[in-house]
């Protein structure tokens, strides 16, 4: 291949949960159809610099490489996106890798997210189908439902809206678009609304929807299109209306 | 958070009531300010004649605490705590709602700040019975006239970002298309209270009376 190209990625690491950020540069031969987990990957191979210093590989987290899986979210050239479809040839090099900066750092690009997986817990956000006997199949959902909450299971907590959000950071510690999100995709479930006012009533704890303030970040980063805003809303009204409600006739 | 929450808790009361008194009765006093305001536009008689309706109601002082001056320093104060709890980051992404958000931390402490003193000079100096010429006094300051065009457009655009914001976060829009009639909505507010803002400043700074015809 005459005037072999190359791509230069410049990576934010950071050797433990501790350890002071440094960035390293490196340099690798172009390929076709480039996406930025491969340059991970060719870079775990030789483990080099591009000024030649032996280093180690990258760490990072990703699994399905197909946009479903979540893990592999960070900041692309300060951006928050995932690496698995981030397309070399339509990024601006030197391409700057970041791990998110709302998450704790593990190593490199790798953070803890932790806290989503907290804030689900903290909702309830899972539909429960166990009794004590057989409690039969439950009530159907009807198609216009369906329709409506398919795209909201679609969300794979890569905490991209997190991180986009002005209201999630050290001081403030926001669930985030796509806890609430979750709340009204189970309470929208025929089963799961059993629980709707327990998801409701934590959505209003501190830290829930009321810390939402509209910068409506979160809808513009979300890699699975969900509409994020329109959850927040939703679940805006149910919970105002429990709180009036709920205070005046229980 | 292990317990299991039986109603909601102060921190969300305390929030939606930032966010309602923006509208009732801090956004509804404002348009009522401009009204009565802008009948220096019909000319100073009847400026003066609006003011003394308004300056001799019943109950006034606690009309003007518990309507006005209470709800506008809870919005106010209630509003910086939120600002000091968010972080902007419009900078790396340049969207509209994420410009939105941080102009809205900036216009709500011009207007705050500048609310302060025009309370100061028309309610505290003039001790609750300010004139027309203790405005058209005012204002051949510069320093004054440029604040009062300040305030006025701070104000103006706070309270049309805050109608979006309050439908939007309300959930009385909900879905996309409605959210961006309430944008809609809060541009044409702002931009109206923002025109008739200025009109009403011109309006004492040149003496200048373009509906007195009525009167001709």
């Amino acid at each position: 291949m005459p005037d072999a190209k190359e791509v230069i990625l410049r990576i934010k690491r950071q050797v433990s949960p501790k350890g002071t950020p440094y960035w390293e540069e490196f340099a690798l031969p172009w390929r076709p159809a480039m996406n930025v987990i491969i340059c991970l990957r060719d870079i775990a191979e030789t483990a080099v610099t591009r000024d030649g210093k032996k280093t180690t590989p990258i760490s990072y987290d990703s699994n399905c490489l197909e946009e479903v899986c979540g893990s592999c979210a960070m900041l692309i050239n300060g951006k928050a996106r995932m690496a698995c479809s981030a397309l070399v040839d339509k990024l601006e090099q030197p391409i700057r890798l970041e791990p998110f900066s709302k998450f704790p750092v593990v190593r490199d690009l790798a953070v803890d997210r932790q806290f989503m997986f907290e804030s689900l817990k903290r909702v309830k956000g899972w539909i429960p189908i166990d009794g004590t006997y057989d409690l039969g199949e439950g009530p159907r959902m009807a198609p216009e439902t369906q329709e409506k909450a398919y795209p909201l299971s679609r969300c794979i907590s890569c905490g991209s809206c997190l991180e986009v959000c002005p209201q999630v950071n050290h001081h403030n510690k926001f669930i985030g678009a796509a806890i609430v999100s979750q709340v009204r995709l189970f309470n929208m479930h025929p089963t799961g609304a059993m629980h709707a006012k327990e998801r409701i009533l934590a959505l209003m704890e501190p830290g829930g929807i009321q810390d939402c303030a509209n910068a409506q970040n979160c809808v513009k980063a979300c890699p699975k299109d969900i509409p994020l805003t329109e959850s927040l809303a939703e679940m805006n009204r149910q919970a105002w209306k429990q709180a009036l409600v709920g205070w005046l006739i229980g | 958070m292990s317990r299991t929450a039986t109603q909601p808790e102060t921190d969300y009361f305390l929030r939606k009531l930032h966010s309602l008194t923006g509208i009732i009765p801090v956004g509804a006093f404002l348009a009522e300010h401009f009204w009565s305001n802008s009948y220096a536009l019909v000319g100073r008689v009847e400026y003066d004649a609006k003011s003394l309706e308004l300056q001799t109601i019943p109950f006034r002082v606690a009309v003007e605490w518990l309507f006005i001056f209470l709800p506008m320093l809870y919005h106010g104060a209630y509003g910086i705590y939120i600002w000091l709890h968010g972080k902007s980051n419009v900078s790396a992404y340049p969207w509209v709602g994420n410009w939105l958000y941080t102009t809205q931390r900036y216009t709500g402490l011009i207007a705050f700040a500048y609310i302060g003193w025009h309370l100061y000079t028309e309610r505290w100096l003039t001790h609750g019975r300010s004139t027309y010429a203790d405005v058209a006094d005012l204002l051949q300051n510069p320093y004054a006239l440029t604040f009062m065009f300040v305030g006025v457009i701070a104000s103006s655009f706070h309270l049309g970002v805050g109608i979006w914001n309050f439908l939007c976060k309300w959930g009385l829009a909900a879905t996309a298309k409605a959210q961006r009639a309430a944008g809609a909505l809060g541009a044409m507010v702002g931009f109206a209270f923002s025109m008739v803002g200025v009109l009403i400043v011109l309006s004492f700074w040149l003496n200048w009376h373009p509906f007195d015809f009525y009167l001709k």
